[in-house]
């Protein structure tokens, strides 16, 4: 089996970062709930004086054009993706494995060049 | 000990989430549990060994592609409640079928367990490179003996882009023009003005 | 101590949830799209598992492939859908029977 020893302290990290943020999180829900008084109306959980009621969904929607950053995103972000292994591994795979990535490349170049020519990369 | 245990807290959460994912009413909450199903199964991956796969499945599912399902979810406006009219009346029928192909996939390791099943034998070609690690032992196999399947898979990738490209791009006339900033810099008085002596009375013809 | 047939079952399970969340959720293509991830997440484990319990690495560069094809179908499903809502105003998949040439 594989040596994971080198990840006991992420696993421990993982333990402590998750025991720490649901202290966080129901520590002051515990304790207000404890000291304080809790008895609410239906005007007590009104917006009350300091604002209105909401007119629409405060959930706002977005731009399409975000849509095509994010594609954009996922192809180059596996382009990076692929060039962890590459990188790492070129003194066994030598000049083949160079010339390999730069036609990956070349083939991503041409996508990025069709983005910018058709305008998927201008804001307005 | 401390491996098995962290395969079951892995193996149960990604299986709890999953089933979170297909349950829950909102497709916001769908994403989120999408998102801590991959991370589990990414801490599956590193238990075995294989730490790039694991790596890539944060980077790509829970960097991009999570989050281009988040984009789309809060993008549109969709009335989710209407879309759920069919859960309940699917739901046995559904049920049936998993059970029936979670049976059949459990007997056929349960064959390979006792025995009447033998797993393939590697070749050997692409086995790990000792004293060299997980991701360089990848690299050396996908860039000699994968040249063209790598190449393939930049050409899915490029088709991908250009294909949302053409779908989701909207060419915008420009509503005032463009402004060629290098056009107007160049303009000298020579060319943009004339001037004209006109007679008293005559008129003057541009 | 945690065997290949451990990864093999939770692989299993994944791959039937994705089915049944296809089931479940018949009129809804944004979890139909999630559960298919799901079940390319399910064949991504076995795939890991046999390449690391058998010892050969062909199984995890074939797992790097799958999630390529996985990011470029999410893509595009999902650009497929932003243009269909835009043009019908729902994403149910029973309306989508206006195909027309």
């Amino acid at each position: 089996m594989v040596d994971l020893s080198q990840y006991l302290p992420i696993l421990l990290f993982l333990f402590i970062a998750l025991g720490l943020s649901a202290l966080f999180v129901f520590l002051p829900m515990g304790v207000s709930r404890l000291t304080g008084a809790h008895n609410p109306d239906a005007e007590k959980l009104s917006e009350y004086e300091c604002g209105f009621p909401a007119f629409e969904d405060p959930r706002s929607q977005f731009d399409v054009r975000f849509y095509l950053i994010a594609i954009l995103f996922i192809v180059f972000d596996l382009e990076a993706a692929f060039l962890f292994p590459w990188a790492v591994s070129l003194d066994l795979t030598g000049w083949p494995g160079w010339i390999t990535m730069m036609i990956f490349l070349g083939e991503l170049a041409v996508g990025l060049a069709y983005a910018w020519k058709v305008g998927a990369l201008e804001w307005d | 000990m401390i491996q098995t245990l962290a395969f079951y807290l892995f193996a149960v959460l990604v299986t709890a989430s999953a089933t979170m994912v297909i349950l829950s009413r909102n497709p916001v909450h769908s994403v989120l549990w999408l998102i801590l199903s991959f991370f589990n199964a990414a801490g599956l991956m590193v238990l075995v060994g294989a730490e790039f796969i694991a790596l890539l499945l944060v980077i790509v599912y829970v960097g991009a592609v999570a989050v281009l399902f988040l984009f789309v979810v809060m993008m549109l406006d969709i009335d989710f409640s209407e879309l759920r009219a069919g859960f309940m009346k699917n739901f046995p029928i559904g049920v049936a079928i998993a059970v029936v192909l979670l049976t059949e996939l459990v007997l056929g390791i349960g064959a390979y367990r006792a025995g009447a099943l033998q797993l393939g034998a590697p070749t050997g070609d692409a086995v790990p490179i000792p004293g060299r690690g997980n991701i360089d032992s990848l690299g050396a196999v996908l860039y000699t003996d994968y040249l063209f399947l790598f190449e393939a898979a930049g050409i899915i990738l490029l088709v991908a882009m250009v294909g949302a490209i053409v779908l989701t791009h909207r060419e915008q006339k420009a509503t005032r023009g463009h402004q060629n900033i290098g056009k107007q810099v160049r303009r000298n008085p020579d060319e943009a003005t004339v001037m004209k002596q006109p007679e008293v009375g005559a008129g003057v013809e541009l | 101590m945690i065997g290949i047939e451990h990864y093999l079952v939770v692989g299993a399970i994944l791959f039937v949830l994705g089915v049944l969340g296809i089931f479940l959720n018949r009129k809804n293509i944004i979890v139909i799209l999630m559960a298919i991830e799901l079940i390319l997440l399910a064949v991504n484990i076995n795939l890991v598992a046999f390449s690391a319990f058998l010892g050969d690495m062909i199984g995890q560069i074939f797992a790097m492939f799958v999630l390529t094809v996985a990011a470029g179908e999410a893509a595009i499903g999902l650009a497929i859908l932003v243009i269909y809502f835009r043009g019908r105003g729902t994403i149910a998949v029973d309306d989508v029977d206006r195909l027309k040439g």
